[in-house]
């Protein structure tokens, strides 16, 4: 072992850099920590995409900020999930809540039991999230582990005060200032970077969350896995308007001639549409080989590049700054400890793509670009589960995954993408045993559902608790 | 949707036989009937007297009562295995069912463990610090607090227990369910020359038994998916060199631990078994560098305690199917491969390709997808385990014997290096969320076979060294009170589980 880290240069300015900043001096305050800071690119989209997924609650509870800092003080909104209309041809616009769909029985996943009575109720009925969402209710009474999850719609200047607030308390230190150069050692490790003042900095550790631009990661080469081929959006208009309050539990994901669109973002295949939008920013849709190369890590948007439906970018900033602090190298950056970490971060990445990937994938065919992404031939990992799930219903486990089973089948299910056969484990209960499960599950969920106030009363709560 | 009954044939009745006939016959009684084909003329090979922890959830899932299971198959219960001589000749350490440590918060107590020892720091073996290993030694076992929150919670438990009463205890259960038994040696797999398919086994007696969905559970003679099919072996000699056990029980004469023993030995290792009646004992050997006269003398000199039988020897070789599905034919346990039992994961295959087989039961007509998915779930349960046991093997300093010397200086496969290498740097474990063998288990067998971490995760450096000093000698006493005050580990069975009296 040849020492440890002392410090550690993180570029960037936005809620990316400084929830790094956040992350590395609470768990390891032992670093010296110094934020070159600058506004984000307009392409940056963890920075900028105000809808986070319920992972985010366990990174804030994780670096010890309260719910009181992250919801009350930074005025953010909460989300259930997402409702999406137009995916799924005829049938009803459907919600892909967080957290469990019915529960299983005996040993039966649930969703067997739902395709086994023959889908006589949407899929969507036996979620507490989704029935909330639907009502407009929020729940302050707690439920069983993981049946209902929440994500904050932030509110993105306040949450981003936040973060460089709590940061700074945690004695990191701000440098304002652009990576324009940056010195590479003859090894390739980075020896400094050149802000545009002409000053040098220097640090054992570079975090690289300047955006898709990677100003620092992109000089130390490697591959770039391009997603396009799976993924036809390659643009993205980013809005960041209305106040997150206000704003449904469930975000409305709408379907479009060439891709779609919700209150915060529209993303869309460009040689689809008929004129360019001038307005809205590319996207090459991918991932670098190695995010972590050397004595650079590129965090967020500077390792992935992927469009914001199902909300993952700000999550896999906080997957992978766990990560970072987790697995803190020594100052000899060992291949074997960095090869471990981007094998984690790719498994990731890949499977957000695959999730992402499959709601073109299992579409309706409806118009030109619904047509090309319906012939798309999968990748190995999404050919594999879509076969496996077209078959019988199964499917398969991924480690590194984000989404968890119920969000998979809320969303294939809700798209009218169904499994030829049912298993076979579903018939050892009879049918009427069956109906019966299903209908108690569906009631409970209405009555806990009217049981609990509306998000509107909840929000007004809220906000007294403010007010000293 | 075919909605009627596949006919399920079950080829050979010893513990993985009777595991498949009751579970799919508890689990999936509207769409198959189970008749089983076994012989009395032919011995089962019994193995797998100490078992794994998840045999407490096959065990529930058919309903069955664990002091009625003990008392029937004379079991005793297992915290663990102990490692002898491993990593060098006077080496012991247990590989637990449990945690070091309280087994939460988010760096792991090895990571402290390690500080403390670069530190130069007062600290004990790391065994010292998991309730299971302390309760193992100490001969005392108690169920698991339920209570999370408590160091009695951070344990989990297996059996040990006669394999040969396993088989005709599972079979009962299944008769009970519907399984229909016949007694019969067969002679002959008939194929149908289109398809490849199996269509029928025929009996000495003249009979022939027609089915839809065959499963080879023959053991090592593989009838079906090996001889009839012809599934290539792929040989994991290379890696795993026994290829011989010769086993002989004794009469129980010492204390009944409440694990298992793997003892190294010249030229393999001896495993002992403590059941309420007996005592298991077998040496495992390479017979490229012992012959079978020499391990028989070697097993006769080591054992405890009164021969009950002579020695018997058994062959066998590493390594598994290619695929273990086939056609219309699934093989599960010896039919399907075979692992030494250093870890005892013989039970824990069946059981794995049994639940697979369950969650991909299929139609008649059988669909590609199904089969594929079952061979590569198997097969990563296969690869996975045998990476663990090659990791007891090569992590060691011996080189006293020819047996130690090749298996110390051996190639072994990547996927084994490289988690080696992980864990030697910085004391990091390959995660993955599914497989048998978890965080602690392999933490267990690194360190207690002298891969000693170089590093540790770099949050366990904020408390200090005293109040580290101070707060892993606190958990080691509280853990050794905890163990002082449960009840003995054969009292406790002669309350909870005794055997009936042998006749």
């Amino acid at each position: 072992m040849n020492g440890d880290i002392h410090r550690v240069a993180i570029a960037g300015g936005g809620i990316t850099a400084w929830s790094a900043a956040a992350a590395v001096k609470r768990k390891l305050p032992m670093l010296e920590v110094v934020v070159i800071s600058s506004p984000p690119p307009p392409d940056a989209l963890a920075d900028r995409i105000v809808n986070t997924l319920p992972s985010i609650a366990e990174f804030h509870a994780d670096l010890g900020l309260s719910e009181e800092d992250t919801i009350v003080r930074a005025q953010s909104g909460m989300r259930l999930g997402s409702r999406f209309t137009g995916w799924s041809g005829g049938l009803r616009d459907y919600v892909h809540a967080y957290g469990s769909y019915g529960a299983s029985v005996g040993g039966i996943p649930f969703h067997q039991l739902w395709l086994r009575e023959g889908q006589l109720q949407e899929y969507d009925c036996y979620s507490l999230g989704a029935a909330l969402g639907r009502a407009e209710r929020f729940p302050t009474t707690c439920t069983a582990d993981a049946q209902i999850g929440y994500g904050l719609r932030l509110t993105l200047d306040r949450y981003h005060e936040l973060m460089r607030a709590y940061a700074l308390h945690l004695e990191a230190t701000e440098r304002p200032g652009d990576v324009v150069d940056v010195a590479v050692r003859d090894d390739g490790f980075v020896a400094a970077i050149i802000l545009s003042d002409g000053a040098r900095v220097e640090a054992d550790l570079f975090v690289d969350c300047t955006g898709p631009a990677a100003r620092i990661r992109s000089r130390l080469g490697g591959s770039w896995e391009s997603w396009t081929k799976w993924l036809l959006c390659d643009r993205v208009n980013v809005t960041d308007e209305a106040p997150r309050q206000d704003q449904p539990l469930l975000d409305e994901v709408s379907a479009h001639s060439n891709g779609w669109s919700a209150s915060c973002a529209t993303v869309f295949s460009s040689s689809h549409a008929s004129g360019d939008d001038d307005s809205a920013v590319r996207l090459e849709q991918g991932r670098r080989g190695q995010p972590w190369i050397n004595n650079c890590v590129a965090i967020g948007d500077a390792a992935i590049s992927v469009e914001p439906l199902e909300w993952t970018n700000l999550h896999l900033v906080h997957s992978q700054l766990d990560r970072l602090v987790s697995m803190m190298p020594g100052a000899d950056y060992a291949p074997i400890e960095l090869a471990e970490y981007n094998r984690q971060c790719n498994a990731e990445a890949d499977r957000v793509r695959d999730f992402i990937s499959m709601h073109y994938i299992t579409a309706p065919p409806t118009g030109p670009f619904w047509k090309d992404a319906a012939v798309i031939d999968p990748p190995p990992s999404l050919e594999h589960t879509l076969s496996l799930f077209a078959e019988r219903g199964r499917l398969p486990y991924y480690e590194e995954e984000t989404f968890t089973r119920d969000s998979w089948l809320a969303v294939l299910f809700g798209q009218g993408f169904l499994p030829r056969r049912i298993d076979p484990l579903a018939y050892s209960l009879p049918a009427g045993e069956v109906a019966s499960i299903l209908r108690t599950c569906r009631d409970s969920v209405a009555r806990f559902s009217a049981s609990q106030p509306s998000y509107r009363e909840f929000i007004s709560d809220m906000g007294q608790r403010e007010r000293p | 949707m075919g909605r009627d009954k596949l006919n399920v044939v079950v080829v050979g009745g010893g513990t993985a036989g009777w595991m498949t006939a009751a579970t799919l016959c508890k689990l999936l009684p509207t769409r198959c009937a189970v008749t089983l084909v076994e012989s009395e003329a032919i011995g089962i090979v019994g193995v797998g007297e100490a078992t794994l922890p998840h045999i407490r959830g096959f065990n529930e899932r058919l309903g069955i009562n664990e002091a009625e299971f003990m008392a029937a198959t004379r079991a005793t219960f297992k915290l663990g295995i102990e490692f002898r001589d491993w990593a060098r000749k006077g080496d012991s350490y247990i590989h637990p069912f449990g945690a070091f440590g309280r087994g939460q918060g988010e760096v792991d107590f090895h990571h402290y463990w390690s500080r403390l020892r670069e530190a130069g720091a007062p600290v004990s073996p790391i065994g010292e610090y998991s309730m299971a290993v302390t309760m193992a030694y100490a001969n005392r076992f108690a169920l698991p607090d339920p209570d999370p929150a408590t160091i009695e919670s951070t344990f989990n438990y297996a059996y040990q227990f006669d394999a040969t009463l396993f088989a005709p205890f599972l079979r009962s259960v299944a008769e009970g369910l519907g399984a229909e038994r016949i007694e019969g040696r067969i002679v002959d797999v008939e194929l149908d020359g289109e398809t490849g398919n199996v269509l029928a086994i025929k009996l000495e007696s003249g009979d022939r038994i027609e089915g839809d969905l065959f499963v080879d559970c023959s053991g090592f003679v593989s009838l079906i998916i090996g001889k009839a099919l012809g599934e290539p072996f792929e040989d994991w000699s290379q890696w795993l060199p026994c290829d011989r056990a010769v086993a002989m029980p004794c009469r129980t004469e010492t204390a009944l631990t409440p694990y298992t023993s793997a003892t190294a030995m010249d030229s393999g290792w001896r495993w002992r078994i403590p059941l309420q009646h007996r005592t298991g004992n077998g040496y495992v050997y390479s017979s490229e560098f012992i012959s079978d006269e020499d391990a028989r003398a070697a097993i006769v000199a080591a054992v405890e305690g009164e021969s009950i039988a002579d020695p018997r020897v058994l062959k066998f070789k590493a390594g598994r199917r290619a695929r273990s599905w086939v056609r219309n034919c699934v093989a599960v346990g010896l039919a399907s491969g075979f692992l030494e039992p250093l870890e005892s994961t013989s039970i824990y295959l069946i059981q794995a390709a049994i639940g697979a087989l369950v969650e991909l039961f299929p139609e008649r007509a059988i669909s590609p997808v199904d089969r594929d998915e079952f061979n590569r779930l198997i097969d990563l349960e296969y690869d996975r385990i045998r990476d663990f046991l090659i990791l007891h093997y090569h992590a060691t300093e011996r080189s006293d014997t020819p047996f130690w010397d090749y298996v110390r200086t051996m190639q072994v496969p990547d996927t084994l290096q490289e988690k080696i290498d992980l864990f030697r740097r910085r004391g990091r474990i390959v995660k993955y969320r599914e497989g048998v063998f978890l965080d602690a288990s392999w933490i267990a067998v690194y360190t207690g076979q002298r891969i000693v971490p170089e590093g540790h995760d770099r949050r366990a450096d904020l408390p200090s060294i005293d109040a580290l000093v101070r707060g892993a000698e606190a958990l080691r006493q509280e853990i050794h009170t905890k163990a002082e005050h449960m009840p003995d580990h054969r009292a406790h069975i002669e309350r909870y589980c005794p055997m009936a009296e042998a006749a």
